[in-house]
């Protein structure tokens, strides 16, 4: 078991340096092939109009033109040691885990990602938690209701949730229920410190929106894995022991199905945790995913690289999660590890 | 317990399932009573209704789409009027059922005592969970699991298939049933592993009082465990009556037939080929049709002796076993020196229970597995590390014909196309002359030529098999190895199965390697026998030898093992097999 877990552990950390190795090759080599020079680079740190002497500085304290392999290990240097930064005659401290600094705020990119941080959590945490249940409860009804109208009904709405587009229902319901009905206020985000009520109704909607996306799809996973289930050669075995039904279900039946359940809920979770771009822009909340759209509109390099390894951390410690509740869930694994 | 009190009743039961081309009839006017203690069997093939028999018992129908008429009574409990709730009090509690599939009939996610604490707690909700788990325990002790009181904290997949099948047993236990029903419940498992759930089966029924139904396809795994015997056919009962008069002498041709299919331990090679050489004969005089050998000119009988076709010297196969601390890995040699010469026109059978690596060995001489040690050598040429480039000539003079009709065929491809790929394979480019070699051996395998054009889904679990053994044959091979190739049928269809690679290896001169573990069907078809065990031959020799006179004490294990069609011999054999194993327990 503990042979399992330490095999897991280092394998996630594996991923997470191979990821930001892609990604710094990405941001920092590619543009180099496509012919943009160390002074181009720099030209994006400085500035409109900026003096040869300012972009020769900018080149220099930033050290790229340096070979690449020199500029990589300065970037793990400073994620693992921290850096310092000159600002004219200015030195900015960047602890560890320092992941540069905006070219746009000039200001460090880590210190922003925590900022809009809460958000994004507030956001994914809400949402997943009623996917889940909203999902898996629906498919188990129509998975034991299978053929009614029920199960029609809510496979229907089902297959509707998982074409439209957050931008359409999410819209939708912003126009009826805040605008035209006016069940909730507009939304304006308040931490959950600060004011619990202002954050609740702020957040319904946009969890609502991106659960509505989510459960469908876990509706009909959930539906499908029951009837496959269902069928098993020991389901028949509980049956004949005399079993409720209910006890069939919850107990016999459910725990298998939810088991592939788990595998994709800690992707999905991993990956609205990085930021959940269009429910950001729908609902204007300044999450790590809105942050996101902004960088790459400004061209904000260190901004997009700094929430491109938020979320590949998040989506491995999501999964890392998963692996470790495997073997609880399903005992078979525990051998194979 | 009086005899006359039937704990089981079932009068003109029918069950019928609506589907698209109209009602299908699984079960007709079947009726049969089984006395407290008493014991019944209920034979049939595939599609009989046996099993929806079976199901109808326990009212397990439910909730699908079958209709049923007619009365089932389980210990006083009218089955087919009886509300749900009734129906659950009376399952697990009245009557236990042990299913077919030990692999999937437990619950992978829970451990056993769970399982087991839960069959009694549904029916004694008073009783603490405490007491429950020791009453698990001793049931797990009665049915023979080792140290019940630690493995009872173990998952299903820790246990071997024989050892689960004991478990469902022991689950059947809990709340001491006046019926046990046991649907094909030996039919997943090895020979000597079959002998002691039935002997576990008979030991219970005797100690216990409890009823027993047995169900089975095999007449002679019923033989020496029930008193009574139902044999159905098409949803019908054709035959009924006690099992000593049914099995010595049947009224119903149905059962005449069946039994004349079963095959006999006892029965020699010689015999059984004499036999079917006249049925031949008689069937062409019959007829008018004789096949012409000739006609597959490229097939010349080979005399026997001279040069072995194949040998095979102390061959070896290790498989990496990954486990243990970071993950390092241990040798599993699954074959472990095995030599044996093949000579031409002869038959070696290959006997060994799952895990013996009597498949990895046929994979080896395939040479679909590259052997770790020894040497494969075919025609005199050594073929044991040749590349793959240069096996591919000699792939056309050894083809194998697999388990499972079902899957080794691939259902997208037309009959004709998957006999006739080979031949395209090997260069063949003449698409009429293709098709018309094709239709000569589908009609030799005793398929027609207008199956050509067919997919396979079509055909029956036997004709799928002919194809199978027409692919096997179309590049006129020298050596055919069969894994398993009836032991998916059920027994007359094995029986005609058996008959044509019989007339196929007179007609061609084929040579075969048989590998089974069926001793009965192995003796029937080999002249030679290898028993393995363990990735080691321990017996090889003649197979009227091995049979009538075996050194080994595996080989004697496994003779008494097999079933056998007399209820008397069946019962002193089982007498036999306790006396081995008591002798056994004292031994160690």
């Amino acid at each position: 078991m503990l042979n399992y877990i330490l095999r897991r552990l280092g394998a996630g950390l594996l991923l997470l340096a191979v990821v930001t190795a892609v990604t710094f090759w990405i941001f920092y080599v590619l543009p180099k092939w496509a012919g943009v020079t160390p002074r181009g680079m720099a030209a994006m740190y400085v500035g409109k109009a900026p003096t040869p002497e300012a972009l020769d500085a900018t080149v220099e304290r930033l050290g790229l033109d340096q070979p690449v392999i020199v500029q990589f290990f300065d970037f793990i240097r400073s994620l693992v040691f921290g850096d310092q930064f000159q600002f004219g005659r200015e030195t900015v401290e960047c602890a560890a885990p320092c992941l540069g600094y905006s070219f746009t705020t000039n200001s460090p990119v880590l210190e922003q990602l925590l900022a809009r941080l809460p958000i994004t959590v507030s956001l994914a945490l809400g949402a997943a938690v009623i996917w889940l249940i909203g999902g898996v409860a629906v498919g188990v009804l129509s998975a034991v209701k299978r053929g009614s109208v029920f199960d029609r009904l809510a496979m229907g709405t089902a297959l509707v949730g998982v074409s439209l587009p957050i931008y359409f229902t999410g819209l939708l319901a912003l126009a009826f229920i805040v605008h035209e009905w006016k069940v909730l206020p507009v939304p304006r985000y308040a931490p959950l410190t600060e004011n619990p009520g202002a954050w609740f109704t702020a957040m319904l909607l946009p969890w609502i929106t991106l659960a509505f996306l989510h459960a469908a799809q876990y509706a009909r996973q959930t539906r499908a894995g029951m009837l496959e289930v269902l069928s098993e050669d020991y389901i028949r075995t509980a049956r004949a022991k005399g079993l409720s039904e209910r006890k069939v279900i919850f107990k016999h039946a459910l725990r298998p199905a939810l088991t592939p359940i788990l595998t994709i809920f800690g992707l999905d979770l991993g990956l609205v945790l990085g930021g959940a771009i269009l429910t950001e822009k729908v609902f204007s909340l300044k999450g790590v995913g809105a942050y996101a759209i902004d960088a790459i509109i400004g061209k904000d390099l260190p901004v997009v690289l700094g929430v491109t390894l938020l979320g590949a951390v998040f989506i491995v410690v999501c999964n890392l999660v998963v692996d470790l509740l495997y073997p609880l869930v399903d005992p078979r694994v525990r051998i194979a590890g | 317990m009086a005899p006359t009190e039937p704990v089981v009743r079932v009068d003109d039961l029918r069950v019928t399932f609506p589907t698209m081309d109209g009602d299908v009839q699984a079960v007709n006017g079947l009726s049969f009573e089984v006395p407290a203690g008493g014991a019944l069997g209920i034979v049939g093939e595939s599609g009989s209704g046996k099993s929806v028999t079976s199901l109808a018992l326990m009212g397990l129908h439910r909730g699908s789409r079958a209709r049923i008429t007619g009365a089932i009574e389980v210990a006083g409990q009218d089955v087919v009027s009886a509300t749900d709730r009734q129906l659950r009090a009376m399952r697990g509690n009245d009557i236990a059922m042990v299913f077919q599939d030990p692999m999937q009939s437990l619950h992978p996610q829970y451990t056993i005592g769970n399982q087991l604490v839960e069959a009694h707690r549904v029916h004694h909700p008073k009783t603490s969970k405490a007491q429950a788990r020791n009453h698990a325990v001793g049931a797990l002790d009665r049915v023979g699991i080792p140290d019940p009181a630690n493995r009872i904290n173990s998952y299903p997949h820790e246990f071997s298939g024989g050892m689960r099948q004991r478990v469902v047993i022991a689950m059947g236990l809990m709340c001491d049933p006046k019926v046990l029903l046991a649907d094909e419940p030996t039919t997943a498992l090895d020979v000597t592993v079959q002998a002691r759930i039935l002997d576990l089966l008979d030991e219970l029924r005797r100690d216990l009082g409890m009823a027993l139904i047995l169900v089975s396809h095999d007449l002679a795994v019923v033989a020496g465990s029930v008193d009574e015997v139902v044999v159905m056919r098409h949803g019908v009962a054709v035959e009924r009556g006690d099992v000593r008069t049914v099995l010595s002498a049947p009224e119903h041709p149905y059962t005449q037939a069946l039994l004349a299919a079963v095959p006999r331990v006892e029965v020699s090679r010689a015999q059984r080929r004499a036999q079917d050489r006249s049925d031949r004969l008689d069937k062409e005089k019959r007829e008018g049709t004789v096949t012409d050998p000739a006609k597959f000119e490229a097939f010349t009988p080979a005399p026997a002796g001279g040069e072995p076709l194949l040998k095979v010297e102390d061959v070896a196969q290790s498989f990496k076993v990954r486990g243990g601390v970071l993950g390092r890995s241990t040798d599993f040699w699954a074959v472990n020196g095995v030599s044996f010469d093949l000579y031409k026109g002869e038959t070696l059978g290959i006997v060994g229970e799952s895990g013996s690596g009597k498949s990895t060995l046929s994979r080896m001489i395939m040479r679909l597995l590259e052997p770790t040690r020894g040497r494969v050598v075919f025609e005199g040429q050594d073929i044991t590390h040749m590349s793959e480039r240069a096996l591919r000539p000699l792939r056309r003079d050894v083809q194998m014909v697999f388990q499972n009709p079902y899957s080794s065929l691939n259902p997208r491809v037309t009959v004709g196309d998957a006999v006739g790929t080979a031949l395209r394979v090997q260069g063949e480019r003449d698409t009429k002359k293709i098709k018309l070699q094709v239709q000569e051996l589908l009609e030799r395998v005793g398929l027609q030529p207008n199956h050509y054009n067919r997919f396979p889904h079509a055909f029956s679990g036997g004709q799928r098999q002919r194809i199978a053994i027409a692919r096997a044959l179309i590049l006129k091979p020298k050596l055919i190895i069969c894994d398993e190739p009836v032991s998916a049928l059920d027994v007359s269809t094995q029986d005609q199965v058996l008959r044509l690679l019989s007339e196929l290896q007179d007609d061609f001169g084929l040579t075969y390697i048989f590998v089974a573990h069926d001793l009965a069907v192995v003796r029937q078809v080999s002249d030679r026998v290898a028993v393995m065990r363990k990735g080691e031959v321990v017996e090889l020799g003649d197979s009227d030898a091995i049979y009538e006179n075996p050194q080994s004490d595996y080989t004697r294990q496994l003779l008494t093992a097999a079933p056998l069609l007399d209820p008397d011999e069946a019962r002193s054999q089982r007498a036999e097999r306790e006396a081995l194993r008591a002798e056994a327990a004292r031994t160690a």
